[in-house]
């Protein structure tokens, strides 16, 4: 007689609806962050290069499939950062005066964080340029 | 609830359908079932096991999301059908299923053999080097010492977070997130001595390290156990640990 139904796997399980499609795009996006990586050391390759170099360089990044291709990583990395930031009172916890600090409120220290950072770049930006 | 459903008072139930003595393939079998307000698809089942057929098998004992035994994957989510109303699906039809990720024993009752196993490797209990005598007391706890783990005490052993995991899916070493947790709330209390013991284990690639942090365990777990937390903090608690063991001393609130 035969036994139990093997059990059984599908490498469709990403297909299962909106929460596993999101998080196989959340591990994609480290591949365009390392994307992004690539092109920044080309800049600092072609800074090295010399000034000619530099202006070839910027002209590249000119060229429209240099804009989509920031304009795709940008995307991913918001997402990069988002779901994970909403994922960082699961891994750290915290603890003030013996009672847990709501995980609403720890998300949002980690998005305030970001923003205030965001803001510091942008007036270092801003003085600079 | 649609005027259609109302008007017939029926639903569809599609029913997983496996007998090993019987059946070379499994199948889906329709049946219409009636339609209560009230009515969750564990009683819909009841119902048909009762009146249409009485070889229909599954298990449960509670009715009252406690027991953790009547899981199975409804329209495609792991649930405890005690707790999930036919209502939320109507119009229908209805899909049950057995869990996904488990042998299937026949229709709905699934093979837990695996489960168990890792259940008892992980070694949920308090765990002393010592037991102190009688005449000390009990072993006493602070509020703040028991808000450490009790989240994680919460666990039925339902095994829907099995059945929402794709790397348990295609990994079956995987010791998978009731298990990984429940170590984790024998690790988090303060009257545990056995943190030592579990670590090859839960530290090892088929424990913590298997998980990539899907967190779809988390999402069904109908006791909000959050298993994905626990095994990202048990991440956490190795890496420092790792980190750690190169210094020359211990620092202080770190030698547990
Ligand atoms: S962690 Fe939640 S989903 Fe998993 S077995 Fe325990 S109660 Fe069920
Ligand atoms: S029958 Fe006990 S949890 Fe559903």
């Amino acid at each position: 007689m035969p036994g139990p139904l093997p059990r059984r796997k599908s490498n469709a399980w990403w297909n299962r609806g909106w929460p596993y499609r999101i998080i196989l795009l959340r591990e994609l996006s480290a591949v365009a962050v390392a994307g992004y990586m690539v092109l920044l050391l080309l800049l600092v390759c072609n800074v090295r290069g010399g000034e000619g170099a530099f202006a070839d360089h910027l002209e590249v990044l000119q060229s429209p499939l240099l804009w989509l291709v920031h304009a795709i990583i940008l995307g991913f990395a918001q997402l990069h950062t988002t779901t994970w930031f909403r994922l960082v009172p699961k891994a750290m916890p915290l603890k003030l005066g013996g009672r847990r600090v709501p995980d609403e409120l720890i998300v949002a220290g980690a998005f305030g964080g970001w923003l205030a950072v965001s803001a510091v770049v942008l007036v270092i930006f801003l003085v600079v340029a | 609830m649609t005027s259609e459903a109302t008007a017939a008072r029926t639903v569809t139930l599609e029913v997983f359908r496996y007998h090993p003595e019987r059946d070379e393939e499994p199948s889906f079998q329709s049946y219409e079932v009636p339609y209560r307000e009230e009515w969750v698809v564990l009683d819909a089942l009841n119902w048909l096991k009762d009146e249409v057929d009485g070889t229909l098998s599954y298990r449960w004992s509670c009715r009252m999301g406690v027991c953790g035994s009547c899981g199975m994957m409804v329209n495609g989510l792991p649930r405890l059908t005690c707790n999930a109303f036919l209502r939320e699906f109507l119009p229908g039809p209805i899909r049950v299923e057995p869990l996904r990720g488990f042998p299937v024993e026949r229709d709905m009752v699934t093979v837990l053999d695996d489960f168990m196993g890792k259940l008892t490797e992980v070694k949920p209990w308090i765990i002393r080097e010592q037991e102190q005598p009688v005449e000390e007391g009990e072993y006493r706890q602070t509020p703040s010492q028991l808000a450490d783990f009790k989240q994680f005490s919460m666990c039925i052993n339902c095994m829907l977070c099995y059945a929402a995991c794709p790397v348990y899916e295609h990994e079956e070493e995987f010791i998978g997130p009731a298990a990984l947790a429940l170590a984790q709330r024998y690790n988090l209390d303060s009257r545990d001595q056995g943190n030592e013991q579990r670590q090859r284990l839960i530290w090892s690639d088929e424990g913590i390290w298997d998980c990539t942090f899907v967190g779809e365990c988390s999402a069904v777990c109908p006791k909000n156990v959050d298993p994905a937390g626990a095994i990202q903090q048990a991440k956490v608690e190795a890496t420092n640990s790792f980190f750690l063991s190169f210094l020359p001393f211990t620092p202080p609130g770190m030698g547990r």
